[in-house]
């Protein structure tokens, strides 16, 4: 239970960096310890202690297995979390070049 | 000294040194997917780093000539398209999508599991060329000029 919430805490983390900074690289880099750990707590949930690799062998006793099924999810999720980070920057990019700085209480108006 | 590209002469030395290192152990994780941890995803991600520490450490005008970047993006494209002919061979030869029409061999051997480990091959250089490529493209994103492409 207190993995739990350690994980809880290391959400509350980004969830601060993402409201109090105003540097958009660490707005992205908050979003990226949220997303972390979202995927942490669903492999805590799988997982089981002292549990063995969950692959079925012929001829052996079924042990007690680690839940293959939140680490194929948190397998997608971190793709598509690296996907999201990608577009993240690129717009960052985007809004550096229009308004030459990554702080997000200059970038106010909407210029052509 | 004179005005090079890149980081210094310690970080290019020990990157120069390190870097085959790293392709030697992500195709090691690619290899042994279907045995060990990692797979295809893992190994690609470390094959990626390796290209991207050279990025970071040679720049990225050496990086852009050492490289054959127009081969690399086909290669990264066409990479699904092996996997699709995989899995229609599979619907062919067997019953289902990605059937598994090859041999299995014996248990926690390296040549065992049929084609899985083929298909290891194709998602790490899948991962490894597009994650690659990403960070490539927003490196060469010119502030002044815009997107090149």
């Amino acid at each position: 239970m207190i993995l739990y919430a350690l994980c809880f805490a290391l959400f509350l983390v980004g969830l601060y960096g993402l409201m109090t900074k105003r540097d958009l690289i660490k707005i992205i880099l908050a979003l990226g310890v949220m997303g972390y750990a979202v995927n942490l707590m669903f492999v805590l949930i799988g997982y089981r202690a002292r549990a063995a690799y969950p692959i079925l062998e012929p001829g052996k006793p079924v042990p007690a297995m680690v839940d293959p099924l939140p680490q194929a999810l948190v397998l997608t999720s971190i793709v598509i979390e690296l996907g999201v980070t990608a577009l993240l920057v690129a717009l960052a990019l985007r809004l550096f070049q229009k308004y030459k700085t990554f702080d997000i209480t200059q970038i106010r108006r909407l210029r052509g | 000294m004179d005005k090079q590209p890149g980081l210094t002469l310690i970080v290019k030395t020990v990157t120069r040194l390190l870097v085959w290192m790293i392709f030697l152990y992500g195709t090691y994780i690619i290899f042994h997917g279907h045995l060990s941890p990692g797979g295809g995803f893992g190994g690609g991600v470390i094959l990626a780093l390796g290209l991207l520490s050279i990025l970071l450490a040679y720049g990225r005008d050496f990086t852009l000539s050492w490289l054959n970047v127009r081969f690399l993006k086909s290669l990264e494209a066409s990479s699904i398209i092996l996997f699709l002919a995989a899995g229609l061979m599979g619907l062919v030869l067997g019953e289902v999508f990605l059937f598994n029409f090859l041999a299995k061999g014996t248990l926690f051997s390296l040549w065992s599991s049929g084609f899985i480990p083929l298909l290891n091959v194709v998602i790490g250089l899948k991962v490894g060329l597009s994650l690659f490529l990403v960070v490539l493209a927003l490196a060469e994103f010119d502030l002044e000029k815009g997107a090149e492409e």
